[in-house]
């Protein structure tokens, strides 16, 4: 009798064990469902939520109200996907538009294969549901290279704004005007102020902020000595955890910089210098870098002065102590100042029902204020000029100014990251194999290169992607 | 008729099993070993040989931190139910504070011990405040693989002790006091009402909490995973990130069928090595 008693306890016990290991099993699933893909920022790091007015009428779609009719337009965007970011699209920057242009949009957040996959498909059948697509330039460079997208010079300009050069020369492919820039992002350093007590001999903080020639990787690793002199720290941080975005660093920062390229120098001679750098600047990194996600709480609490991460991911710090950090450029290497720029553009498939619709769109979104507001919403950058403007304080002009110093810098050497779908982790895989096997293991980069340099060529071979710019240019 | 209802009555679980743990095992052997309709070693070449495989250094760990982990939880877990096992003042709240962190998720606890050990955490800050260090300790980071173990293990420890304690917990409570008594009155020292009494009595409860451990300890992920990233890889962690990360599917049910594996056989061996002796004793 006790007996049975007493098992069926522990059975009851085990019971709640299995419940507890499920739950908690579905919490990381949650927590690693959210994590930040390089192109769309963590939905966590949307911090601020902001009520702001709609954008105020501009004359192009006056016009627009004068034939008030119901259309309903299907956007499929691969960008602002994540649900926090959806319900902004949907309660806060889309019904504004249909108020002012009777359109109704109706938005449908997509995967790259999925919308690659229906996009050929409606080709195919000739039946083109889609109006408007909001994707990466990677993915629509493969879009207008198949003859899917309509040639946007035919609507000519939009009125009161102006895109950077870089991004009207990125968006004209294959001869057509492919798509409108709609937002960037890109990654930054992100310094705390105390850090320019320690300036090298020779750097000043303006060299520094502004991106100056002087603003070079040998400068950081002055500069990380000094502070290490001064106060024994290792100052410098990288999210180098599995979830953190390190490979980007080495494939579109250090690579460019040092190589020229991203990929088609891989194991050259120029690498392998560049390797033996990062080697030697590594003795100046906090040792912690290799579990860290994201750079914000690691700046926050001081563990590091000078970091390196995504906008987004870096947004919560300079919104949580604006007066303590600046956002800066990155150092400028032998090769130039490589950094990547994501872009994200917005185009009208070839066939679409409401073409006119869509560039009534087109045009609201790429007004400066729009731009503004989901700047301040999701913490995508602006792709034209005058929306920096229309910030004029607070934490968000610290990070505009930084990213808009960087994309000025005259030689920047624009890094995009290559389209090659389900293989991009085993590509980032490569960088921070290259990275473990040398750095922190210490084997030589000769004979660690040229066996990567295969795996990676495979992978343009195999998906027929196209080598990313700078290598393409 | 009786042999139907008999059917009737398991065919819920037996539904059960087929559809959440036959028909996911089957479908894992066809990712890991089929390619094309075709038999494939790929997967297996690919764990064993590509410079991206952590996979012998997640065997490794894996393996080390459960051998770390099991017997000290289990130590503790004893000792203090045996503790326990006696009424005394402030028992009851006792009880309560040990079995706290099984209401913890393996992350939260992660997270929990993070904040504490980091460079800027609890720990270093009332270390330096004392005046015990003037440098805070650094624990996190590739180049401290033991520091890291010895953190994963102190939080998995804490956090899963309390597991094994309830279910040795509640065997301790099944032990009668009458044959405490009675081995007192026939003059039984300490040693012996504990390696020919308790023990022995508590040996089916033993098994289960050891089964139940070692099985969960093959899966541990959470807490490795806060802590130490992908700096100590851990053969759950590694089909996680095969996975998510880098979409090698077959490779990640390969990681899975591993620990599978694993779990099994130790499940065997366990119950064939604890099988339990003395149950007659009070049956």
């Amino acid at each position: 009798m006790r007996r049975r008693k007493g098992l069926s306890t522990s059975q009851m016990v085990g019971v709640v064990i299995v419940l507890i290991i499920i739950i908690a099993a579905a919490a990381l699933m949650m927590r690693g469902g959210e994590e930040a893909t390089t192109t769309s920022p963590q939905p966590a790091e949307t911090a601020t939520k902001t009520e702001e007015k709609t954008p105020t009428k501009t004359e192009a779609t006056e016009t627009a109200t004068e034939t008030k009719e119901k259309v309903k337009i299907i956007f499929a965007s691969t960008q602002l996907v994540p649900v926090e970011e959806q319900a902004f699209v949907k309660n806060q920057l889309l019904p504004p538009f249909t108020e002012e242009t009777g359109i109704e949009v109706e938005f449908v957040g997509i995967s790259y294969e999925d919308l690659s996959t229906r996009l050929e498909s409606e080709m195919k059948s000739g039946k083109v549901t889609i109006d408007l697509i909001g994707d990466l330039h990677g993915g629509l460079d493969y879009f207008a290279s198949k003859g899917w997208l309509m040639d946007l010079s035919q609507f000519g300009q939009l009125p009161d704004r102006s895109f950077p050069a870089i991004l009207e020369d990125y968006s004209k492919l294959y001869g057509i005007k492919a798509y409108v820039p709609w937002m960037t992002a890109t990654y930054v350093f992100v310094v705390n102020k105390e850090a320019f007590n320690y300036l090298p001999p020779g750097l000043t903080m303006d060299d520094v902020v502004k991106g100056t020639d002087k603003w070079t990787y040998d400068a950081l690793l002055e500069w990380a000595k000094s502070i290490e002199q001064a106060t024994g720290k290792k100052a410098l941080g990288f999210p180098v955890g599995p979830k953190g975005l390190f490979h980007r660093f080495l494939h579109g920062y250090l690579y460019p910089s040092f190589t020229g390229t991203q990929v088609k120098n891989f194991d050259s001679s120029d690498a392998v210098k560049m390797w033996q750098y990062l080697s030697e600047l590594w003795n100046y990194v906090n040792p912690a870098s290799t579990t860290w996600d994201a750079m914000a709480d690691p700046l926050l609490r001081g563990d590091v002065l000078i970091a390196w991460d995504h906008t987004a991911r870096i947004k919560s710090a300079i919104t949580t102590e604006p007066d303590k950090f600046v956002v800066v450029p990155a150092p400028a290497g032998p090769k130039g100042r490589g950094y990547i720029l994501v872009i994200a553009g917005l185009a009208i498939p070839k066939g679409a029902p409401h073409p006119d619709a869509a560039w009534k769109l087109i045009e609201y979104l790429t007004r400066p204020e729009t731009q503004v507001l989901v700047l301040k919403n999701v913490g995508f950058f602006p792709s034209v000029n005058e929306a920096s403007g229309a910030i004029t304080e607070g934490p968000l002009k610290i990070l505009v100014n930084g990213v808009s110093n960087q994309l000025n810098a005259p030689d920047s050497l624009v890094a995009l990251i290559p389209s090659l779908g389900a293989k991009g982790g085993e590509f980032s895989q490569t960088y921070r194999t290259a990275f473990k096997m040398i750095v922190l293991e210490g084997n030589k980069p000769e004979a660690v290169l040229p066996q990567l340099a295969d795996e990676l060529n495979k992978l343009f071979q195999e998906t027929g992607a196209k080598l990313p710019p700078p290598d393409s240019k | 008729m009786r042999i139907n209802r008999a059917y009737l009555l398991i065919a819920p679980a037996f539904l059960y099993m087929a559809f959440f743990i036959a028909y996911p095992l089957v479908e894992a052997v066809y990712l890991a070993f089929f390619e094309d309709g075709g038999l494939t070693w790929s997967n297996i070449d690919y764990l064993l040989h590509s410079p991206f495989s952590e996979f012998k250094n997640a065997l490794k760990y894996t393996f080390t931190i459960t051998a770390i982990v099991i017997p000290v939880e289990t130590l503790l877990a004893l000792t203090v139910a045996i503790l326990l096992y006696n009424r005394f003042r402030g028992r009851d709240l006792l009880l309560y504070l040990v079995i706290v962190p099984l209401t913890i998720s393996d992350v939260a606890a992660g997270l929990i011990w993070y904040s504490i050990l980091t460079s800027n955490g609890f720990m270093n800050n009332l270390l330096i405040s004392l005046g015990v260090i003037d440098e805070p300790i650094q624990i996190f980071g590739s180049i401290y693989t033991w520091r890291m173990i010895l953190a994963i293990s102190l939080a998995e420890i804490w956090r899963s002790m309390a597991i094994v304690f309830v279910i040795l917990f509640a065997g301790i409570q099944m032990i009668g006091r009458d044959l405490i008594e009675a081995a007192e009155v026939f003059g039984a020292s300490w040693f012996d009402k504990m390696f020919k009494i308790i023990l022995p009595m508590i040996k089916p409860s033993l098994q289960s909490a050891l089964l139940i451990r070692t099985l969960f300890a093959f899966q541990i992920f959470g807490v490795v995973w806060i802590l130490a990233g992908r700096n100590i890889p851990v053969l759950a962690g590694e089909a996680y990130y095969e996975l998510t990360e880098l979409k090698h599917y077959g490779v990640a049910a390969l990681y899975a069928l591993i620990i599978a594996g694993i779990s099994l056989t130790l499940g065997a061996i366990y119950i064939r090595m604890l099988r339990a002796k003395h149950l007659e004793v009070y049956a």
